[in-house]
């Protein structure tokens, strides 16, 4: 059977009335699921298993519906990025940095629709790869041993510098402290507590989405409050403006290079077990930037980079369902919940997955085709619908954001003490802000912390101690090279040159603190 | 504070983070790496950044003024009272109390901040509780 | 297993049928509810709702059993917050696993010991597989450990859970049994879950896994793994009933990961004895039978009195072996 007759035998499967229903729930659902803060795509789907189950679905059909609150929720992730500057999931961290600023000049219309443009062009062609390119991609995966994906996070970290424009010390303080806190917990390798200070609750470690909502969403309530009848500062709301709903032609051209860039990093990151979404949204942000920020407009409302990380996270989420179906190894916490979905209904992902179950492979493969216009059907005209938010006085959105982000934490882990961590991270968050330290590093240290430490210490196990092993396989020394070349050298051959720029100018009577 | 003071207690954390790591109790089968190595470089990487901060500060930024800190440390402390006040009093007069403090105190008249505040902890369960079916907490009102 | 064993399992399912007749007399479960000592979608997650889902449809429990997620400290925050808040409350139960007495057995719940808790019955498990890639020159599990006793650092075990936990534990059971003596010697890499393992595996980082013959059914049946034991005492039934057992090959290692639920301490006694009866049932229905099959789960019928002696047991193995290398003093 080639590959065209079994999508359209998929197409088959997928295209009842139910499951076309299912569907459209499942995008609505997941949209909502993503903007709001604390609940990301796995809780998302996480949550709605239950419904699944006692919905008494068969396989394709609760696949689809989960599949498809999957992908809602990484398109539904850049609406409170974008319009509230508080990421909805981790994997809409980066688009915070391009769209809440476009937002701020005016353009929360342009920034949502090009960027549901983007996540789309990113989930079509990463559908398609998932259709043609699996079995390859398979052997892709399986290049990669602990010493090429301590290498492949290394590359991720050296990028940062790039990202935050302002301080590289600080961008470097900020990554550190969120290395730090991703040490807290019990060690994964020898299962020794850390930094847990005899707590039992810090035994499992900080949960990443504790940090970015209160990081992000606690603080900006207390950024608020702080300028509450200043009819100034940071939180004022009244700039922020919705501009067009549909982008100018020449826009979504002018991002197009951006969004194929992106779509191919993201896919590719995704695949990667272990790596998933944030990373792919992550190195497509950050090569963009480097790729075609000639005239410094990224970080202030750059239209690419609200593409570049939309593409790149929801490609990446198509990618990550290679590893998953084809391996049974999930790539992602998203896709973690899936395999264990499958699992329950009997069907067991892996090599033989495509030939056990073609109806469920190409039935899911369709249904992503199915939801992802669905998704930009939806998300399209529904722009001006979300962009209303602004409208809603910043005394009565907040107060709904900080319960909003309380409520979503603790309705996943009924803990109080989620909350009182979170509260903390808030003040923190507001102190870094103050301070101007950027956010975005310290989230990526917490996300990649365990992983790096894990896959050096593993690399480290495997060569018995012997550092060598980190540059032993050609793909860990390419990387190192992208990393250094790519990413650290500009920085400090661009900084020697700021420098004494910026010493000439400003020699007479300059002023430091 | 300055930045000169953020990178003093940037390097105090950073300290205190390598002191805390290799009070790390190893145990008798481990890694070759083993638990410690990764948190003293990052406290490392932390205390160098903090230097470079001293080194070269950025211009102090504006904190506000002392009754603007009391504002926003009743704020924390409402958050505070509410993470421990749910699974006491339960999920909706929590929410509608700490909702209307914060309406109120980001200048809504009290009024109608209760208000605002009944409709969020409404709107928010029914969301969250009926039709995404998490568990939210219980008090005495089953609510 | 035996028919002979089945004929045993059915009867005591028989008698936990009629048990639970009688026994609801004296307890009528109000509001029930399941504690999943993780985030959603994890393994005690599931136990919880596939076992409560049972016990609605077979009309044990009234109504729906709420299912709770509390996680935090690997189940030792549900385990505290049952000791401490929730001691007399006869409507609940909680999921357990080898996870939670590995925990217990290695000091990991801080404070508390098994004896805090009514452990009530279990509902399946999922036996131990070693395993290499399918183009290993290693045939058996003997060679494998020879291998490993000539040269410890040529022989790299890759498992789902951290040193100590439970997928490590396994080839320690094995390397002990086959006469390694110094078990620390023995290299083992945790990775996140059997399945990043079994990947690494094929991919050649390491030379041999270590886990549940659940999570490594896929690559077993593509045949890219090549099972050179399985550690259960008697053959598996179905695609596993063509693996040799470990003790088949001369080394008398046996590794459950079982499944099941505990209860507060302060629990009635009718109270314990209906949910007794109620896992007992569960675990007879047909439905469960079909749920076991799919999860890859292996027969392990136990309750009661025999369920709390098997994870006194199992923590006490577990001790014994942590203590031999070093994990607890």
């Amino acid at each position: 059977m080639d590959v065209f007759s079994s999508l359209a035998h998929g197409f088959a499967v997928a295209l009842t009335f139910q499951n076309i229903f299912l569907a459209l729930i499942g995008c609505f659902l997941g949209t909502i699921i993503g903007a709001l803060p604390g609940l990301g795509p796995s809780n998302g789907v996480a949550i709605l298993i239950p419904l699944a189950f006692s919905l008494g679905l068969d396989a394709t059909a609760a696949l689809i519906l989960l599949t498809s609150v999957y992908y809602g929720a990484m398109y539904g992730g850049r609406i409170s990025s974008i319009l509230l500057n508080i990421p909805g999931d981790e994997p809409a961290l980066m688009t915070t940095l391009d769209g809440y600023p476009m937002a701020r000049k005016g353009q929360a219309g342009e920034a949502l629709s090009i960027s549901g443009i983007a996540s789309f062009v990113g989930a079509f062609f990463a559908t398609w790869g998932l259709v043609f390119l699996a079995p390859q991609l398979v052997k892709v995966a399986l290049l990669f041993g602990p010493a090429e994906y301590f290498a492949l996070f290394a590359l991720a970290f050296a990028t940062l510098g790039g990202v935050s424009s302002t301080n590289q010390a600080k961008a470097a303080f900020a990554a550190a402290l969120g290395l730090g806190i991703a040490m807290i917990g019990v060690d994964g390798q020898t299962g020794v507590p850390r930094f847990a200070f005899g707590e039992v609750h810090l035994y499992d470690g900080i949960d990443f989405l504790v940090a970015i909502v209160g990081l992000f969403a606690l603080s900006e309530v207390l950024i608020f409050l702080e300028h509450r009848g200043d009819g100034s500062g940071e939180g004022k709301h009244a700039q922020v403006g919705m501009g067009r709903i549909v982008p100018s032609w020449s826009m979504i051209r002018f991002c197009t290079p951006a969004m194929l860039r992106s779509t191919v990093l993201g896919f590719v990151a995704g695949v990667l077990p272990g790596a998933g979404a944030s990373l792919g949204s992550f190195l497509a942000y950050s090569t963009e930037k480097a790729v075609s920020d000639r005239e410094g407009t990224f970080g202030k409302g750059d239209v690419r980079g609200v593409a570049a990380p939309e593409a790149g996270n929801n490609a990446a989420a198509g990618g990550a369902l290679v590893p998953m179906l084809a391996l049974g190894v999930p790539g992602s916490g998203t896709t973690a919940v899936l395999l264990a979905v499958l699992l329950s209904l009997n069907i067991t992902p892996g090599p033989l997955l495509f030939q056990q179950n073609p109806d469920v492979v190409w039935g899911l493969i369709a249904a992503l085709f199915i939801g992802n216009l669905m998704l930009l059907a939806m998300n399209i005209p529904m722009v001006g619908m979300f962009a209303r938010v602004l409208m809603i006085p910043p005394r009565f959105l907040m107060p709904i954001v900080a319960m909003v982000s309380f409520v979503g934490i603790y309705g996943i882990s009924g803990s109080t003490f989620d909350l009182l961590v979170m509260v903390v991270f808030g003040v923190l968050g507001w102190g870094l802000r103050k301070l101007d330290v950027p956010l975005v590093p310290v989230i990526l240290g917490i996300l990649l912390g365990n992983l790096m430490e894990a896959n050096l210490r593993r690399a480290m196990t495997i060569s018995d101690g012997d550092w060598s092993v980190l540059v032993s396989s050609p793909l860990a020394v390419g990387l190192w090279i992208v990393a250094i070349v790519g990413f650290v050298l500009p920085i400090v051959v661009g900084k020697a040159l700021k420098n004494r720029m910026h010493m000439a100018k400003e020699e007479p009577g300059s002023t430091v603190d | 504070m300055g930045d000169r003071l953020f990178g003093g207690i940037g390097l105090a954390l950073a300290a205190f983070y390598v002191w805390q790591a290799t009070t790390i109790q190893v145990s008798f089968i481990s890694d070759p790496v083993g638990p410690k190595t990764f948190p003293i470089i990052i406290g490392a990487l932390m205390a160098l950044a903090s230097l470079a901060i001293i080194v070269r500060p950025d211009p102090r930024p504006d904190w506000p003024a002392a009754g603007r800190l009391a504002e926003l440390g009743a704020a924390v402390l409402v958050m505070v009272a509410y993470a421990y006040s749910l699974p006491v009093i339960g999920f909706v007069p929590a929410t509608v109390l700490a909702a209307a403090y914060l309406s109120w105190r980001l200048g809504t008249a009290p009024i109608t901040a209760l208000i605002s505040g009944v409709g969020t902890a409404v709107g928010i369960y029914v969301i969250f509780h009926l039709i995404l079916g998490l568990t939210l907490a219980e008090g005495p009102l089953g609510i | 297993m035996t028919l002979s064993s089945k004929l045993c399992g059915l009867a005591a399912g028989l008698a936990a049928a009629t048990l639970i007749g009688s026994a609801a007399m004296a307890f009528e479960p109000e509001q029930t509810e399941c504690i999943a000592p993780a985030n959603p979608g994890g393994g005690w997650d599931f136990t919880c709702r596939q076992v409560g889902k049972t016990m609605q449809d077979l009309g044990l429990v009234p109504g729906t059993m709420q299912v709770t997620n509390l996680a935090g400290g690997g189940g030792g925050v549900a385990y505290a917050e049952v000791v401490n808040k929730r001691n007399d409350d006869s409507d609940l139960i909680v999921a357990a696993s080898t996870a939670t007495a590995t925990r217990l057995a290695q000091g990991a719940y801080p404070g508390n010991t098994m004896e805090d808790v009514r452990w009530i019955g279990s509902v399946g498990a999922d036996y131990g597989i070693i395993a290499v890639a399918k183009d290993s020159p290693v045939n058996t599990l003997p060679e494998l450990m020879d291998k490993v006793k000539n040269d410890p650092t040529s022989v790299a075990f890759a498992g789902g859970s951290a040193v100590g936990g439970w997928d490590h534990l396994k080839v320690l059971i094995v390397a002990e049994k086959s006469g390694i003596e110094d078990a620390r010697k023995v290299k083992y890499v945790a990775f996140d879950g059997g399945g990043e393992a079994v990947t690494q595996l094929l991919a050649g980082s390491v030379q041999a896994f270590t886990g549940d013959a659940s999570e490594a059914k896929g690559f077993v049946d593509s045949g890219d793994i090549k099972v050179l034991a399985v550690l259960s005492p008697d053959r598996l039934e179905g695609d596993f009933s063509q693996f040799p057992t470990a003790k088949e090959q001369g080394i008398d290692a046996v590794g459950a990961n079982w499944r099941g639920f505990y209860g507060p301490g302060g629990m009635t006694d009718d109270a314990y004895d209906y949910w007794v009866g109620a896992i007992g049932a569960v675990y007879n229905s047909e439905e469960w039978k079909k749920i076991m099959e799919t999860n890859g789960l292996a027969p392990l019928d136990l309750q009661g009195a025999a369920f709390q002696d098997f994870v006194a047991q199992s923590i006490s193995q577990i001790q014994d072996i942590s203590r031999e290398i070093g994990l607890i003093k």
